[in-house]
């Protein structure tokens, strides 16, 4: 809500535009709509009495089509919003951690290259380094702490036979074959969760020394 | 009458088991504490609560999910009243008058009145929805295909005429979101649609990966935008239980907001959202004094909470009854029942009666829950609350991750909530609102499906639509609303509900 008033209503008088946020709206939607009509125009149409599967999508796509030329007409017509303050920060972090996430949890392979399943124990704590720096005031160590706690908790939460017990990778197969073979899953778990939560406590009390607690390391500055 | 308490007390029977009671309250608690965080609404918390139901029975994961629901929303009106972050629509209203009582240090009041309000609205929901729970279902089973696909017209035009903003915007969302739930195979012939070839695709979208996506990660990324100050309230909370005189003013506008509520959720279309405003609009018009609203009236708040409320519990009869989700909420709910083998319809009631009645009996036990468990948490949420967003994000981050992983074990459902996270926030800035898209989405495959079948029963002709009488009805309704929502002067004052 914040950056967009700068020039709300008639923002652009120079230029035929006068509804940039229309145009880009209007414009997006005849390129999904474009992109539906070029996917389907392999497939049958049929009748109407025995549709075919490229009816009802190239029909929509149609409608989706005219509501963007309706959009792109009136942005030249009637005065409307500017396009809002952008960034490329926020999304471009968020979908790398989104993504390191999603390539390490159980290992993914693209053509020759094969990212091994790394569990919830990697993925987790990737997701966290990397979405966190999509905010300007980010701070590494309050990360790393925040990670090396939450992670653990929701392996445990999760992954514990005793409590959700979901078919969630927790940990690299490696790391589980240094624990002696008579251990069961849930005992390396938690090991690995009580470890991880030291070495949140420890990183906490080393770096800062007079602060422990992981979530109010943060001073309450109020921002969201 | 007596069917009702009987059908009632069966519900109460199975809902009354320990382990029901149990999910029953850690569903209320956990969506209590993730409802809370601030740009977190119901709809992301949901999704990302889904896998913790899966381990449970069908009716004991349902009974968790409701509860989830509710804690979702009485999460999102503590955050309004505590921080003025209104998580969601519907909690735009209580933000007004509720955030200026704890400015005055009446946080306590208004969070007691906002409960005591929401669990007097459930209570009468519930009620409600065993009432006219076996109507319905009677009715729907008159419902042919034509009838089905009109119905779900008229639902999507109620969503274009009920969204935010521009209709010409809405009406491209929804279209928008048909068009993205014909991707996939098609039930017909087998053949793929839209699939850039990749296997996943074929069984189509999945719902809880689009949903997420949208309302959790594009989210996230908007909220990323805006360096708002959280106006977290400095002053004491107070006492929470509302003095003799609050509860003097309070209690006609709670009733009140119930009807309005209770009458608008039954609508399809999401019909639920306009309850808190028109019960706010309606209380401010009948005040001796009009000039108390937006400095801290009891009534503003009392009101639209019970309308929230008794709204989002009713909005559960079109689904249990007809099998059409009204709203996005619901629609994960019918994601979450598929995924526990039960296809929503008129058929639930009949096939399994304890999952219904328990399920409706445990909507009161968890508004009940919501009482028991928020007056003595205010405390805890307060210092959520004050946690940053810069810490809160990641959290909420891996939280998506995990969640839409453990659905289907699926990696690419991960990267696919990075893709629509994308979209969705692309479209936020455009100017279009999500939600109706995902309604479109959501009633997608059952209109064509209903489509197809009507149209292979009337040989091919599109004119059974008008000639079938109830079909042409709801059609007729439709373009009613639609003409109505178009003339100048109704748009002014749909526009300026909106604003208030």
């Amino acid at each position: 809500m914040s950056a967009s008033h700068e020039g709300s209503g008639a923002a652009s008088r120079h230029g035929p535009v006068r509804a940039p946020q229309s145009l880009a709206g209007g414009l997006f939607l005849l390129f999904l709509a474009a992109l539906a009509l070029w996917l389907t125009k392999d497939l049958d149409q049929g009748t109407l009495n025995a549709m075919g599967p490229a009816m009802l999508p190239r029909w929509l796509a149609f409608g989706v089509g005219l509501s963007g030329l309706a959009l792109l007409v009136f942005a030249f017509i009637k005065d409307g919003e500017p396009l809002e303050r952008w960034s490329i920060r926020g999304p471009f972090f968020i979908i790398s951690a989104i993504l390191a996430f999603g390539v390490t949890i159980r290992g993914y392979a693209f053509g020759d290259l094969a990212v091994p399943g790394l569990g919830l124990m990697v993925a987790g704590p990737l997701a966290i380094l990397i979405g966190g720096f999509a905010t300007p005031e980010a701070r590494f160590r309050d990360l790393v702490i925040l990670s090396l706690s939450l992670t653990p908790f929701c392996m445990v939460l999760f992954g514990d036979g005793a409590l959700l017990n979901l078919p969630i990778p927790l940990f690299p197969r490696a790391l589980a074959e240094l624990f002696p073979a008579d251990w069961s899953q849930n005992a390396i778990l938690r090991t690995v969760a009580a470890v991880m939560a030291v070495l949140a406590a420890l990183v906490s009390v080393t770096t800062r020394g007079r602060r422990t607690t992981t979530i109010d390391v943060a001073d309450h500055d109020g921002r969201i | 009458m007596g069917d009702l308490f009987s059908n009632l007390g069966l519900g109460f029977s199975v809902a009354f088991s320990v382990q029901n009671i149990l999910s029953a309250f850690i569903g209320c608690l956990v969506g209590t504490l993730i409802g809370v965080l601030p740009g977190v609404g119901p709809i992301a918390t949901i999704a990302m609560l889904l896998p913790i139901t899966f381990s449970l029975d069908p009716t004991g994961a349902l009974i968790m999910l409701a509860g989830i629901y509710y804690g979702a929303q009485y999460g999102g009106s503590t955050t309004a009243i505590l921080v003025n972050i209104p998580g969601e629509a519907t909690s735009v209203v209580t933000a007004l008058d509720g955030h200026q009582m704890a400015r005055q240090g009446r946080a306590g009041v208004a969070l007691g009145v906002a409960a005591i309000g929401s669990f007097f609205a459930g209570t009468v929901a519930t009620l409600v929805i065993a009432a006219l729970g076996k109507p319905l279902t009677g009715l729907a089973l008159l419902f042919g295909p034509t009838e089905y696909f009109s119905l779900m017209v008229m639902g999507l035009v109620f969503a274009v005429v009920l969204a935010r903003g521009s209709i010409l915007k809405a009406v491209a969302m929804i279209v928008l979101g048909v068009l993205l739930s014909t991707v996939g195979l098609d039930l017909e012939t087998g053949e793929e649609r839209m699939t850039f070839g990749l296997a996943f695709l074929s069984d189509g979208i999945d719902f809880a990966v689009l949903a997420m996506g949208i309302f959790g990660i594009a989210e996230i990324m908007r909220n990323l935008d805006h360096t708002e100050h959280r106006d977290v309230v400095r002053q004491a909370i107070g006492s929470l239980l509302p003095t003799r005189d609050d509860f003097r003013q309070a209690y006609k506008p709670a009733i009140r907001g119930t009807l309005i509520g209770a009458m608008l959720g039954i609508l399809p279309g999401n019909g639920a959202v306009l309850g808190p405003f028109a019960s706010y609009t309606l209380e401010k018009k009948i005040a001796k004094d009009p000039r108390r609203f937006g400095r801290g009236a009891i009534e503003g708040v009392a009101g639209p909470e019970s309308a929230n409320n008794a709204g989002a519990q009713t909005s559960f009869i079109p689904l249990l009854t007809l099998g059409i989700p009204p709203n996005a909420v619901m629609a994960l709910m019918v994601g979450a029942m598929t995924i526990h083998g039960i296809i929503p319809g008129p058929q639930v009631m009949t096939k399994n009666p304890d999952l219904f009645w328990g399920m409706i009996a445990s909507m009161w036990i968890g508004n009940l829950m919501l009482l028991i468990i928020n007056l003595p948490l205010v405390g805890v949420w307060v210092r959520l609350l004050k946690v940053p967003y810069r810490l809160l994000f990641p959290a909420i981050l891996m939280f998506c991750c995990i969640g839409i992983y453990s659905i289907n074990s699926l990696p690419t459902d991960v990267m696919f909530i990075a893709l629509f996270g994308f979209v969705g926030y692309i479209l936020i800035k455009f100017g279009f609102e999500p939600a109706p898209m995902l309604l479109g989405f959501v009633l997608g495959k059952l209109m064509e499906e209903n489509l197809r079948r009507a149209l292979i029963l009337s040989r091919g002709s599109l004119e059974t639509f008008i000639e079938r009488p109830v079909s042409a009805g709801l059609l007729a309704v439709a373009a009613i609303l639609l003409v109505i929502a178009l003339l100048p002067s109704i748009r002014k004052g749909r526009d300026e509900v909106f604003t208030e």
